[in-house]
């Protein structure tokens, strides 16, 4: 391995290192500072990944600069929740080096899984971050829903590695090569070829939950402790965003991967905001609306052909920030037990103001209401929607995204219009770290919303 | 011009909003901030009308006063584009004097989270200005979603009666219209886009477009749906009566003085001269619904026992002229509904205002509970009568100026539907008297002790009423400044 590619795979390193040296050091001696040293290698592994530009290719692994954004990008989300898992598990007792060491072990999953170059690699990032997470999402052994969620993510992320390593191999039997640069390059269509293909892309419909590979979500989300939530919402759909994006040059000039697409889209968004409308509990509900949102990233993807891949992205950015402020709040505001009954956040605008505000902040934009990042990423999706001539999905998208604005709005108006009577729990002050969890989606939001052009020209440069 | 004016008009506000931050939990301090930042806005927009007549003299293209243009969003082609013409110029005075008047009238009745209220009225003040003067249809769509929020929150927290009810009704029947002129602005775009191969959304690039009259019918009824709901029309009006109602008193004005505003400003600016072969053919259509809400909105009117709600009902009526005027798309009948739509702003604000002052006193709105104010309440009861009068459309003061050309305008081309409007003027004569009957003069009701109006109150409406006769007296100036425009608009030589 020569200095650059050393160079180059360095957050890796320092991630993978920092996992391991926090297990070492836990075993010696537990307590809240690990989650500082967790935060100081995810800053690291971020800020070595801005700051060297360098690109280099071995074997399983291109770093370019498609995975240096998505580097950034996902290291990013994993600092602001573990940000929020600080607090959040030290009131809980959950103490122990095991949540640090997983979260930057999932880091280093999601990273390699948006540098790999060859399935196999692919197969492994993603297994590896779902794995972390099959531990994370039951951390809380005392929560009567953390087991149960546990089990139910264990059960439907094995069948999708399933599907996945199926439809990895059958690509193998007909192609005879692993390296998705090859794989690209032979465009000839043979119904092995197909059928390993809409494996693969089945298995990533599981861990993007689109309908109607969404069932676990609901569930799962409303199990797992919040900041894992934050972070399963976000981050891990986003390197498998990153993983899509990589998979699909291989099957574009299929026609009938659009057809897939648009049924993906339309159910998701249909599905996921008419379930949403009928929750009462605001974690279930996020969960509905996030496979809604994923229905609008699909979308993109649909009009991939016309300039819809840079849409998907922005639209996964603005989705994680405002992913993390609600799911951030929810963990900020909750004591003992997570504050999940709507009825819960009566009049908490007010007792607890930034909080409140975060959370209003990305609920406006998960409704696509300027001026925040949930307005410019609608307006990127559906102008690439109709540049591609997907009129009709698009009028459906944008009637469903209607349907929406109730659903976040009925949590505004529970925050802020209604009076907080037989709410005798005090909401527990926020720590300087839990200010900064929610400051920096905040603030990305609203400058999304304001000033976006620096991301889409960035976003136009690294996508093809 | 060196100094950008729009750019501080629209900012302004919103930098107030940063001022009040130290503020905040002191009502005695923020209160004037607000107030400090809205006569500054209306210095500016007194300012602009003092020397329009010199900014005339080297107008910009297509007659506009002032333009301020900047590249913004360059990969989506969206640009920051603002621009002042005789129309718009009004329509920021308006709004400039009426978010006065709004802070000036909740100045005592709001008592909690004082700060958060003066914000959001500061935010919307740069919404409505924003929407006033973008040229840029994506900037446009921003600050016309934009001004939602703040609506939405007003009515929310500091309204009455079922105040959740109505502020989620009148933000899902703005975002269903807004939502879809959104796809339509953008398929605007894209067509554009095509046919010159660059991609803007500036007013003045998007009218160059040629379209197909089926594409373009398609798109003017998403545009018209989201104006029609804004203006309202019948049978898209019924958020309005509840969101007047259960809003407080300067949501009401707001709402009723510069929201409905909105909604046929960017018909005119924008809905006809980007379509005009589908507006033309839509016009049968816009008549028939404009005629429908004057006689329904009026009717109704004359059954309502709650004040507030008989004056929202009445809105819908007077705004049905302006459709009536616009609909015309003729010099004459189109300065008559563009002064209409001052006239009613000014009017149906200073109603509203009356009303909520009675009801601080009384804490009742029931026409039922009143009768003989005006031996308890003379001053109250002059002013109301005199703002009465002036909704009836009575010669002299400004409603009667507004109706009188929309008529004179629309008669030429289409009679009967003139005919028609005409008769339907009778009817707010009708209500109105009844209501003033009902309250002012009729005997006590009920025994009430209710003190008559104190100096700032009798300041906000004696300005309203000075405007009201002054624009009924002599509204040359303003048609004056309105000439240009609107004979660019319909296609002739200024």
């Amino acid at each position: 391995m020569t200095a650059e590619q050393l160079l180059a795979i360095m957050p890796l390193l320092i991630l993978a290192g920092g996992s391991v040296l926090l297990l070492l050091t836990g075993a010696v001696r537990p307590g809240g500072y690990l989650y500082g040293i967790a935060a100081a290698c995810a800053a690291a592994a971020l800020i070595w990944s801005i700051a060297m530009p360098a690109d280099a290719v071995m074997p399983g692994l291109a770093i370019t600069s498609f995975s240096r954004f998505f580097s950034v990008f996902l290291y990013g989300t994993g600092l602001v929740a573990l940000l929020l898992a600080w607090e959040y598990n030290c009131r809980r007792g959950i103490t122990g080096e095991e949540f640090p060491a997983t979260l930057l072990f999932a880091l280093t999953g999601m990273g390699a899984a948006c540098a790999a170059n060859n399935l196999v690699m692919l197969f492994i990032g993603l297994e590896s971050f779902t794995f972390a997470f099959y531990i994370m999402v039951a951390i809380e052994r005392r929560s009567e829903h953390g087991g149960e969620a546990g089990l139910k993510y264990l059960l439907n992320g094995t069948l999708s590695a399933a599907l996945l390593s199926m439809g990895i191999a059958l690509i193998y039997c007909s192609r005879g090569t692993l390296r998705l640069a090859e794989l690209v390059a032979m465009q000839v269509i043979d119904p092995l070829f197909i059928a390993g293909s809409c494996l693969v892309l089945l298995g990533l419909a599981f861990k993007l939950s689109l309908v109607p590979a969404h069932l676990w979500t609901p569930d799962v989300y409303q199990g797992a402790p919040a900041p894992v939530t934050a972070l399963l919402s976000t981050a891990s759909k986003a390197a498998s965003l990153a993983a899509l994006l990589l998979f699909i040059p291989l099957v574009e000039s299929w026609r009938g991967i659009h057809d897939i697409f648009w049924m993906l889209a339309l159910l998701s968004f249909v599905s996921g905001n008419l379930a949403a409308l009928l929750q009462r509990s605001i974690k279930r509900m996020l969960a509905w609306s996030s496979i809604a949102q994923m229905g609008y990233v699909a979308l993109s993807l649909v009009a991939a052909p016309s300039g819809g891949r840079p849409a998907a992205v922005f639209y996964a950015v603005m989705y994680a920030a405002a992913g993390l402020a609600t799911f951030g709040a929810v963990s900020l505001l909750s004591g003992d037990h997570d504050r999940d009954e709507l009825e819960q956040y009566r009049g908490l605008g007010y007792r607890n103001p930034a909080a409140g505000a975060a959370l209003a902040v990305a609920l406006f934009s998960l409704a696509g209401i300027p001026p925040t990042a949930g307005f410019m990423a609608k307006f990127a999706i559906f102008a690439a929607a109709l540049r591609s001539g997907e009129t009709s999905l698009a009028i459906m998208a944008i009637l469903t995204a209607l349907v929406a604005v109730f659903f976040y709005l009925r949590v505004v108006v529970t925050l802020y219009m209604k009076s907080p009577e037989g709410q005798p729990d005090h909401a527990p002050p926020l720590s300087v770290a839990g200010m900064t969890a929610l400051a920096i989606p905040t603030l990305t939001t609203l400058f999304l919303g304001i000033y976006p052009q620096p991301l889409l020209e960035l976003l136009k440069r690294i996508l093809p | 011009m060196s100094i950008p004016i729009l750019s501080i008009l629209v900012f302004l506000p919103l930098a107030g909003c940063l001022l009040l931050l130290p503020a905040w939990n002191c009502r005695r301090l923020a209160r004037p901030i607000a107030l400090v930042v809205a006569l500054t806005e209306l210095t500016l927009a007194l300012w602009l009308y003092a020397s329009w007549k010199g900014l005339a003299v080297n107008p910009f293209p297509q007659g506009f006063l002032l333009l301020e243009d900047a590249p913004w969003i360059p990969a989506f082609g969206i640009r920051y584009t603002l621009a002042l013409d005789g129309i718009s110029l009004l329509m920021i005075m308006l709004t400039a004097i009426v978010f006065c008047v709004g802070l000036a009238v909740s100045w005592d009745s709001i008592k909690e989270r004082t700060s958060l209220f003066l914000s959001m009225m500061l935010v919307m003040e740069a919404g409505i200005m924003g929407v006033f003067l973008a040229l840029d249809l994506a900037l446009f769509y921003l600050f016309w979603e934009m001004m939602l929020i703040p609506m939405f929150f007003l009515i929310g927290i500091w309204g009455h009666g079922r105040r959740l009810y109505s502020t989620l009704k009148f933000f899902l029947f703005t975002m269903s219209g807004s939502l879809l002129m959104l796809l339509a602005i953008i398929a605007l775009h894209l067509l554009y886009a095509q046919q010159t191969g660059v991609s803007s959304f500036q007013l003045q690039e998007l009218l160059k477009v040629q379209l197909p009259l089926e594409t373009q019918l398609w798109l003017y009824a998403a545009f018209f749906l989201a104006f029609a709901i804004k203006f309202p029309l019948f049978p898209l009006h019924t958020w309005l009566p509840d969101a007047h109602t259960d809003a407080p008193t300067a949501g009401s004005v707001i709402l009723a003085g510069l929201l409905l505003k909105t909604g046929s400003y960017a018909l005119i600016r924008f809905g006809y001269p980007l379509f005009p072969q589908a507006a033309q053919m839509m016009t049968p259509l816009f008549y028939s619904l404009a005629l429908i809400g004057i006689f329904y909105a009026s009717l109704v009117a004359f059954a309502q026992q709650d004040m507030k709600r008989l004056i929202a009902y009445s809105s819908i009526g007077h705004m049905g002229y302006v459709a009536i005027g616009i609909a015309a798309w003729q010099p004459v009948a189109l300065s008559g509904a563009i002064i209409q739509m001052a006239n009613h702003g000014v009017t149906t604000a200073a109603l509203f205002c009356m009303v909520g002052m009675l009801d601080e006193r009384a804490h009742t709105r029931e026409i039922a509970a009143f009768g003989g104010l005006w031996g308890k309440l003379p001053l109250w009861s002059f002013f109301f009568l005199l703002f009465a009068v002036t909704a009836m459309g009575v010669p002299g003061l400004n409603n009667f100026v507004g109706e009188f050309l929309i008529l004179a305008g629309t008669i030429k081309s289409s009679p009967l539907v003139a005919v028609l409007a005409f008769c339907g003027i009778v009817f707010p004569l009708i209500y109105m008297v009844r209501l003033v009957q009902e309250v002012v003069f009729q005997k006590e009701r009920q025994p009430l002790s209710l003190n008559d109006l104190n100096p700032r109150e009798i300041g906000i409406l004696a300005i309203l009423a000075l405007l009201d006769i002054w624009m009924g007296i002599h509204p040359a100036p303003l048609l004056e400044m309105l000439h240009v425009p609107v004979q660019l608009l319909t296609g002739g030589t200024p």
